[in-house]
């Protein structure tokens, strides 16, 4: 990947309370990236301080607003830093900085606007099986809502063109924002593509990962938003 | 008037009183304050004269006063919740906007003191 796309990249992480993994989320995307923006979502513990002494640029929520609220804040900011690509990426380890230039490839060559990374796609590292069950229902769901045939519905791990980056605007601030992401590439006629990537599950990640009731209520959040936009 | 009555006029008087005081303080709207001397004013008739309700539900098919006025105010109640819970989104968005506001006027940059 040359110079002039990865300084052209900004990858935004939204963070709540990673005080003990932003670190080295950062620094491993920092080896290869110059712009790693840390949106850091109301945390009471030292995961601004730690984003920053790994090489972030932190912008920091004085509350808690919700995932969907932190990337879109992190969006802003890289659009308005005249960004060409933007990445979004978890903060816990799961994605891997080795997949960036692979998930931004299809953007950078214009065959694309938008590019959603995909386990199902890809491969995934001790996920767990109520968690594959549950991301499948997803996208059962997801397909029947947006009639767009993802895969992944529920991937953290996506690249926008500028001009996409540019026309999102996220509204459902919790953990809804992911199937609303979707609805908006549909509804916008955006040019889509789904790339394989790896999701690595650790025991950090699996004790932070949604259950079965958050999974209904994020089902609730998303309806209410799209029935009351 | 039987005890109740009277305390329940009492309570709807003061109610209104409230109201007109608030509409005085500039705190509610003509509109607003309208509604509810109204909503006051029709519950003081329903308690004071309840074979008006009867007369009302008839006409509405059902067979009893009683029954008019739950219904009404489960309707009722259901409408208000439905109306704080949008104005609460509404609220939530708007401090999402500012939180993030807040937040894109102070970026810290890797190397600097901030």
């Amino acid at each position: 990947m040359s110079t002039a796309v990865r300084d052209a990249t900004y990858i935004i992480i939204a963070a709540y309370n990673e005080g003990r993994v932003i670190r080295a989320t950062v620094s491993e995307l920092r080896a290869q990236w110059p712009n790693v923006v840390v949106v850091d979502d109301g945390s009471d513990d030292e995961t601004a301080d730690e984003a920053l002494a790994a090489g972030a640029i932190v912008l920091r929520h004085v509350l808690n607003r919700g995932q969907g609220a932190a990337l879109q804040t992190g969006i802003r900011f890289a659009l308005a830093r005249d960004a060409r690509f933007i990445v979004t990426f978890d903060s816990d380890g799961q994605h891997r900085a080795e997949d960036v230039p692979r998930l931004i490839e299809p953007l950078v060559r214009g065959d694309a606007d938008v590019a959603l990374g995909s386990r199902f796609l890809g491969t995934t590292e001790a996920m767990p099986l109520r968690r594959g069950v549950l991301l499948r229902i997803a996208v059962f769901f997801t397909r029947a809502v947006s009639g767009a045939r993802f895969t992944d519905t529920h991937n953290g791990f996506r690249a926008f063109s500028r001009h996409a980056a540019g026309l999102l605007d996220i509204r459902m601030d919790r953990m809804a924002h992911a199937s609303e992401i979707l609805d908006q590439i549909a509804a916008r006629g955006l040019r889509w593509v789904e790339v394989p990537v790896h999701i690595r599950y650790t025991d950090y990640s699996r004790a932070k990962g949604q259950t079965s009731s958050g999974a209904l209520r994020v089902l609730v959040d998303y309806l209410q938003g799209r029935w009351l936009r | 008037m039987t005890n109740f009555q009277i305390g329940a006029v009492l309570l709807i008087a003061g109610a209104i009183g409230a109201t007109f005081l608030q509409r005085g303080r500039g705190r509610i709207s003509t509109r607003v304050a309208t509604g509810w001397v109204a909503l006051w004013g029709a519950a003081g008739i329903a308690i004071v004269r309840p074979e008006v309700t009867r007369i009302v539900a008839n006409a509405l098919g059902i067979a009893r006063g009683a029954d008019l006025v739950f219904y009404l105010a489960i309707l009722g109640m259901f409408v208000a919740f439905f109306l704080v819970h949008l104005r609460l989104r509404r609220f939530e968005a708007e401090l999402t906007r500012i939180v993030r506001e807040l937040a894109l006027r102070a970026p810290r940059e890797p190397g600097s003191d901030a």
